[in-house]
């Protein structure tokens, strides 16, 4: 299960002196008519583990090739350390990538593999030795460097498939969807090493994937992409806790929705007044005028069973149980509120013979105002 | 231990697979080494005028002996006169010269169709297909129209002022080279395509990625995995190249010394059918080296692997 990384002394982005590492500047992709990305800038900073997350087609991968060059762009700079990388060809750029397919070198040994980007660098014979078992000794893949690719399983060909990436210490590694190809609990395991790895090297990761619990646990920082264009930028608990619009709200997690419009301004809270027909309150920090009309926003877990209802209650809704879906450590429970269908997330502390909730029964429910967020578009 | 049961659907699955691995034994008994002994048994026969034009293996004599005949002398001769020598030698440098053209041209040509957008692919390899709608011996003598001394490009030459005099090509080994090259190119092209268009095009933007300019990923990449349909490619024209006969019998001279041409004389021209089937012999035996050879290495280096 993921647990938070430590990333202390990690924020650099926050660092307003700071000079980004990567600066991705007004780029666009067009492919004939298909806009793949779309005037898209971007700053990555040295040593972050950045992650580019969006479903198929949103054009995360194509702004993950154009970094490598493997795709040029229609119109904008991409700059890697302070060198204009727009117009350099791949095997040009500082830059390595580990392929989704990992494209591992059918016709050569692991060793071979990893070997040959340092062979296009001209090192000596002793050095090229020496940098090919460095990386078998990081990955822990020395007693394979006589195999060849066929003859190693998933896991191993995305070890060796990392290991000829690292090879070359590039100065920006590039993971199209680094662990998309292996099973559950191999992939588990590998995101914690991935994230030790790039630690203990210091070198910029940028990953490409689809899964968000991947790009949560691994992440710096979350690039959430739709439809060619970057829809939030920030760390995982940011993106989560307070998503800047309903796209990334409804992407990262489940999340309940009530429409409606701000009524009362007070301080960092904000009274509105939602179609359910009582007030929500809810803590704010950008000035909204009354009458705009908005979307509260608040998640399954954050939500309590109320054990003072009261008719007029802030953040106080009733409704009856609809659905459960047990899932062991955690129970989902839907229910329909006024017609409009809320779902809530309960930790089973007892076991679930003893649990009071079941089918059909009315609860109430409620949250604090600092636990929802207000979304206006 | 169960004593193995005997019902019916395992006796048909054991009918189905003697058929299944029978068939083709019995195709190949029956179509290849059956013609195969025949050759043989006439390559060490004497060749005679009646019907067939050639002794018996065996006799049974009036006094109840059987007598078994066997005539080396064909073989004999294959070795001591040199024509014969020099045919097999000249063939088999005709058949390498040719098999190195083809790959020179064929080899970007198939990468060329296999790299095409896929809407391209199948029209031009249709255009590679489709000679083979014409009948084979029209094509070599079309060749006779562009090559001769007032032919089609003799004629182009002088016009475009390439050339004063006409270039005397017809007849001659440059001429073989040619209607050779060009009847069995495809034959080079169609494996060659089926290899490149398999090949993972990721593999050169990782070459790529790695460092490797172009020209360099190719030799190190592309090159080394398409070595299975350059070996395919060059078997499929070397082999039928080196007993090739319509090719120099049409458009090559009398130096064009080839086995083909030297087995249909002794066939056709002077009826002595042991010393052709000997030919034929020494030539399945000279090609068969080679074959043996490749596929050894072909296992060493799936061994090592």
């Amino acid at each position: 299960m993921p647990i938070a990384l430590d990333r202390r002394n990690l924020d650099t982005w926050q660092d307003p002196k700071a000079t980004p590492y990567v600066r991705i500047e007004r780029v666009s992709k067009r492919f004939g008519e298909h806009h793949a990305v779309e005037d898209l800038s971007l700053d990555i900073f040295k040593g972050e583990f950045f992650s580019l997350l969006g479903s198929s087609g949103c054009g995360k991968s194509t702004l993950l090739r154009m970094l490598a060059g493997l795709e040029y762009p229609t119109a904008g700079r991409i700059y890697i350390d302070g060198v204009d990388v727009t117009d350099v060809p791949p095997y040009s750029r500082p830059v390595n990538m580990m392929f989704q397919s990992y494209a591992l070198f059918p016709h050569m040994t692991v060793a071979q593999n990893i070997e040959f980007g340092l062979k296009q660098e001209r090192l000596g014979r002793g050095e090229r030795a020496e940098r090919v078992d460095e990386m078998l000794e990081l990955l822990r893949i020395a007693e394979l460097r006589r195999r060849k690719p066929e003859q190693l399983s998933g896991g191993q060909r995305q070890r060796v498939a990392l290991a000829r990436s690292l090879a070359k210490h590039p100065k920006l590694l590039l993971l199209d969807e680094p662990l998309g190809a292996l099973d559950k609990r191999l992939r588990e395991n590998t995101q914690f090493e991935l994230v030790n790895l790039q630690e203990r090297l210091g070198i910029t990761f940028i990953t490409v994937t689809h899964d968000q619990e991947e790009a949560m646990t691994m992440s710096t920082r979350i690039a959430v992409m739709d439809a060619g264009q970057i829809m939030q930028v920030d760390t995982p608990t940011a993106i989560y806790e307070y998503p800047s619009c309903r796209f990334v709200a409804e992407f990262i997690g489940s999340i309940n929705q009530f429409e409606g419009k701000v009524v009362e301004s007070d301080g960092d809270q904000l009274l509105i007044e939602t179609r359910l027909g009582r007030p929500m309150r809810v803590r704010n920090f950008h000035p909204l005028a009354l009458g705009t009309p908005v979307t509260l926003a608040v998640r399954p877990e954050k939500m309590r069973l109320c054990l003072d209802y009261r008719e007029d209650g802030v953040n106080q809704l009733r409704g009856v149980v609809e659905d459960i879906a047990y899932l062991g450590d955690v129970s989902i429970y839907r229910l329909r509120v006024e017609g409009q269908r809320v779902e809530m997330t309960l930790t089973n502390t007892q076991p679930r013979t003893e649990q009071v909730l079941t089918w059909d029964q009315e609860v109430a429910i409620e949250w604090s105002p600092t636990s929802a967020v207000v979304l206006t578009e | 231990m169960p004593a193995p049961q005997d019902n019916p659907p395992a006796r048909r699955q054991r009918l189905s697979r003697v058929v299944n691995i029978g068939l083709p034994y019995l195709w190949l008994g029956v179509f290849f080494l059956l013609p195969l002994l025949i050759v043989l048994q006439i390559s060490v026969a004497e060749p005679r005028l009646g019907q067939p034009p050639y002794t018996p293996l065996w006799e049974w004599l009036e006094s109840g002996v059987l007598q078994i005949q066997v005539n080396l002398q064909n073989f004999m001769l294959v070795w001591e006169d040199s024509i014969y020598l020099t045919a097999f030698l000249n063939s088999l440098w005709v058949a390498l010269v040719c098999t190195l053209l083809c790959l020179l041209i064929g080899y970007p040509m198939a990468y060329a169709i296999a790299t095409a957008p896929p809407r391209w692919r199948i029209p031009l390899l249709m255009l590679v297909i489709l000679p083979f709608w014409t009948s084979f011996l029209i094509r070599v003598y079309a060749w006779i129209g562009i090559l001769k001394t007032n032919g089609l490009l003799n004629h182009l030459l002088l016009a475009l002022g390439v050339i004063d005099t006409p270039l005397n090509i017809l007849h001659t080994q440059t001429a073989v080279y040619i209607g050779v090259v060009y009847s069995y190119l495809p034959f080079m092209i169609l494996p060659l395509y089926a290899n490149l268009s398999r090949l993972d095009p990721t593999l050169l933007e990782a070459a790529a990625d790695l460092g490797c300019r172009p020209l360099r990923a190719f030799v190190r990449v592309t090159l080394p995995l398409s070595l299975a349909g350059i070996v395919a490619g060059s078997m499929l024209v070397f082999i039928p190249v080196v007993g090739e006969f319509v090719i120099p019998d049409l458009l090559g001279g009398p130096e064009t010394l080839m086995v083909g041409k030297l087995l249909w004389t002794e066939f056709f021209g002077n009826k002595d059918w042991p010393l052709a089937a000997a030919l034929a012999i020494v030539l399945l035996g000279l090609l068969v080296v080679p074959f043996v050879l490749m596929q050894r290495l072909e296992r060493r280096m799936e061994d090592s692997a």
